[in-house]
């Protein structure tokens, strides 16, 4: 029953594939619909699958097709699987809802029904990456993954900005996979088979573990490999983007869990490296977003400092497991786990609502909207509720993981290094910071979409989207509501026993403090009404761009993290009078230095680009010359093997 | 019964005329003696694999004899003799990156650094003076000097004949180390014939007069520019 219903799921994606592929030349509604209905339906089986193999514990395994005796195409999902498998569900199902009608207002005819084909070909992908059972269709099913995801942010192919994207993408993407295949390869020297066994403490399966998580760290976005997500997310239509940011980045989160528990035998500093890399990406992540004026870009590197936030889990659960200390291990492991959940609910909730006011505004830069909460109310109290949860408020789900990596960071005082201490409590002070930081970068940008008066007048012109587009997204807040109030109660349900306080109990208590607030105020605040004007700075009228911008907000931290920024200022001014008293003239430029890309990025573009100029040479189009080199090939391998070998 | 001793003398002989038919396949400018130098060595190699035969009493070599000999010492040269009569090329005067004396010496030093490496790999094995180490040694050199003669002659036919020159090495080689299996050697041969089909095709033309391909003739190096003319 079970086998069927995942196999069933299987097919309905493939349907969703073939459905907007065979009616690709027709540009009709009914075909978009019926593909990401597909995916909808698909998405329940599944999600109702991965829910009984979670709730049971049960594991299932499935061998598909044996070329040969050593290699298999087989899958497995047990419940590391599952709960994966339930997030991909989750916000599939949700993101195709939404899409559904906003698909219908994007440009490109008929182009648009490939775009559906390939949303369900990535969303099957991605679920196959999840239940391979062996090393080499997870990198089948991981480079397919990597080409529909292309395909998707190309979607408006004729954009420079688009071109500019998708290429810096694939190239990412590509580097992805092949350190991917490289930990594999080198994997398979040290076992001498492709399936997920363990791998045992050498030097081999330790460069395997380095280049695994060079690959995975790629496609997660973890700085310094992250520059391809504040290009893609801007690039790539809203739903894509939600499934980019909140499901693909997992599924490296996935990977890296996956082989650290079942291949590796982690050692200390392995964990040492992750924590360190989750922390930079969490707290530069949050830095670099709350200095972003495109929404998108902003979401973007907010989902670098949450999957920051996952690494630093992932860091802890090996140091604890190193120190064996297991029930420490443990919940920072299931802080990771939950707040991937976690992240995929507010961060495609955020995405998608980001996505209706890009539609209703048509632009995606924050200082360009304003006013927006009276003109599309549901539409800001949901990106609000992402709001709250991505800020890491209680009790929404936001907070209920990230109090699990605190928990795990204040019980690191049993740790006996006091070196190693030290060095857990500068990460947990850094990691505070990223929260404070996170809520300061969402009431920015909540205030600069939603609140004030419209500063532009396509964000004054905005209306409400239609029913579709706020029932995906009210789905996802709702889960964001529900995964904060109830995860003691949801844990306790799948069998996990975790030392985190009742977020329920942790609700009404605040509720009741809001409701004891208002109250006192109510009865205790003068009744007298005083009207007056709001001081205007002495001038007749106040205009939108008098407003208290995002600029204007984010100012005071640019300048503390201005080392950070590496920001440039330039101010020439000219004067009439020799005393410069009376000013004449003069420009003024604010500019950012793009620190990874000049200082990494480029050096090794140039370096690749001299070396493939040296080696295009070679390349001479004369089939002398390249016989030549096949016998001087042959030459040197004669040597290898009577002197050498 | 023939003494075994006096077999491997006769083979001792039959590697001297490959080495020396390889030899004048490198230098020689003159193409119609290239294709029957060709086919003496095919013949060569059918010898030497009937001579291996009265040795060894394998069927399969007997095998490898009657195909080379039907394929290599009658249809290709065959095939490639049409060709020259038809194109009219006498001499093939153009090289590339060796001339034929560098060639020649090139080819000689190869032999003899062959011989070191492959003393060096056997070294302390029962086989290191045996009739198999020196059919090692000849047969991977014939393989290299083919492959010299296709990358610095610019005339596509002198490749093809150093392209076959190399799977006379190949064939030279298994028949004495690896014991290639019947099937890939005989599969080798059906490649080799419908690589000379496709030349000749290319060169003569089956439905067309040589009018028709003489553009064709100058794209593939086949004819020289002084015949160009009307």
């Amino acid at each position: 029953m079970i086998v069927e219903l995942f196999i069933l799921s299987i097919l309905v994606f493939v349907l969703g594939i073939l459905v907007p592929l065979v009616t690709a030349a027709r540009d009709q509604r009914v075909f978009r619909t019926a593909a990401l209905g597909c995916t909808i339906i698909g998405s329940v089986m599944l999600g109702v699958f991965s829910l009984i193999i979670l709730l049971t514990g049960q594991v299932f395994s499935w061998t598909v097709f044996q070329p040969f005796a050593a290699f298999s195409l087989s899958f497995s999902v047990d419940r590391l699987a599952a709960f994966f498998l339930l997030l991909i569900a989750a916000v599939s199902g949700c993101v195709a809802l939404y899409a559904t009608e906003y698909i219908e207002h994007l440009d490109g005819g008929s182009r648009r029904n490939l775009l559906c084909g390939c949303t369900n070909l990535f969303i099957l992908s991605m679920l196959l990456v999840v239940v391979s059972a062996n090393t080499v269709s997870f990198l089948f099913f991981w480079e397919l993954m990597a080409g529909s995801s292309f395909l998707l942010v190309m979607y408006e192919y004729t954009g420079p900005d688009t071109k500019k994207a998708g290429i810096f993408y694939f190239v990412m993407t590509q580097f992805s996979t092949l350190f991917v295949m490289l930990g594999i390869v080198l994997l398979y020297g040290q076992t001498g088979s492709f399936s997920l066994a363990p791998a045992g403490i050498s030097f081999l399966s330790t460069a395997a573990f380095l280049a695994l998580l060079t690959g995975f760290s790629i496609k997660a976005g973890i700085i310094p490999f992250h520059k391809w997500l504040p290009y893609a997310h801007p690039a790539s239509p809203s739903p894509i983007s939600a499934l980019m940011s909140a499901v693909m980045l997992k599924i490296a989160v996935y990977g890296l869990i996956r082989f650290l528990l079942d291949v590796f035998s982690p050692e200390l500093w392995w964990g040492i490296v992750i924590l360190f890399l989750g922390t930079a990406s969490a707290v530069l992540g949050i830095i670099y977003a709350l200095k972003e004026y495109d929404i998108k870009a902003m979401l973007a590197y907010s989902s670098i400092e949450n999957v920051g936030i996952i690494f630093t889990g992932i860091g802890l659960y090996v140091i604890f497991t190193s120190y064996h200390m297991p029930g420490l291990a443990s919940i920072s492991l299931l802080g990771a786990l939950f707040h991937s959940l976690n992240h995929a609910m507010f961060k495609s909730l955020l995405f998608l609502t980001a996505g209706s006011v890009v539609h209703a505004t048509h632009t995606r830069d924050i200082e360009q909207m304003g006013g927006l909460v009276h003109r599309m109310p549901y539409t800001s109290a949901l990106f609000f509720t992402g709001a709250l949860a991505i800020a890491a408020l209680p009790p929404l789900n936001g907070f209920a993981s990230e109090i699990l990596i605190f928990i795990s960071f204040f019980s690191s005082v049993a740790v006996a290094d006091p070196l190693f201490k030290v060095l857990l409590f500068i990460c947990l002070a850094l990691f505070a910071l990223t929260s404070a930081l996170s809520a300061a970068c969402f009431v920015k940008a909540f205030g600069s979409v939603f609140l004030a008066l419209p500063r532009s007048k396509e964000s004054g012109e905005a209306r409400e989207v239609p029913f579709r587009m706020l029932l995906g997204p009210a789905i996802l807040a709702a889960a964001c509501i529900i995964l904060g109030v109830f995860a003691a109660q949801i844990f306790v349900l799948v069998g996990l026993s975790v030392p985190m306080p009742d977020m329920f109990l942790v609700g009404l208590l605040l509720l009741a403090m809001a409701v004891l607030a208002y109250a006192f105020l109510f009865f205790t605040a003068s009744r007298d009404v005083r009207v007056a004007g709001t001081w205007g700075c002495g001038t007749p009228s106040q205009q939108p761009a008098m407003e208290y911008s995002g600029h204007g907000f984010s100012e005071p931290i640019d300048i503390i993290f201005s080392t950070v920024y590496r920001t440039k200022m330039k101010n020439e001014r000219k004067f009439f009078d020799r005393k410069n008293c009376i000013f004449a003239e003069g420009t003024a430029d604010i500019s950012l230095m793009k620190i990874f890309e000049e200082y990494l990025y480029l050096p090794i573009a140039r370096v690749s680009y001299q070396t493939a100029t040296v080696v295009s040479r070679f390349q001479s189009g004369c089939l002398d010359t390249y016989l030549l080199y096949v016998f001087c090939t042959v030459i040197a391998i004669i040597i290898y093997l009577g002197w050498l070998a | 019964m023939i003494d075994p001793a006096f077999i491997q003398d006769v083979i001792r002989v039959l590697f001297a005329v490959v080495i020396v038919t390889a030899a004048y396949i490198i230098s020689t400018r003159n193409m119609i003696s290239l294709v029957s130098v060709y086919a003496l060595q095919s013949l060569t190699l059918v010898f030497m694999a009937l001579a291996l035969y009265s040795l060894e009493g394998t069927t399969v070599l007997l095998a490898i004899a009657c195909i080379t000999f039907a394929s290599k010492v009658l249809v290709i040269p065959y095939f490639i003799a049409t060709i020259q009569e038809r194109i009219r090329i006498k001499r093939d005067i153009e090289f590339h990156f060796l001339s034929p004396t560098t060639s020649l010496l090139l080819s000689m030093a190869l032999m003899l650094f062959i011989y070191i490496a492959l003393a060096h790999i056997m070294e302390g094995t029962p086989g290191r003076e045996s009739l198999f180490f020196f059919g090692a040694v000849i047969g991977i050199s014939l393989m290299l000097m083919g492959m010299m003669v296709t990358f610095s002659r610019k005339r596509a036919i002198t490749k093809v004949l150093g392209y076959l020159t190399m799977e006379n090495g190949v064939l030279l080689f298994g028949m004495f180390v690896t014991k290639l299996p019947f099937i890939i050697e005989f599969l080798i041969i059906i490649d080799l014939i419908i690589l000379v089909m496709l030349t000749t095709i290319l060169t003569v033309g089956l439905d067309s007069t040589l009018e028709d391909y003489h553009n064709r003739l100058h794209r593939f190096h086949l004819v020289e520019d002084t015949e160009e003319g009307p």
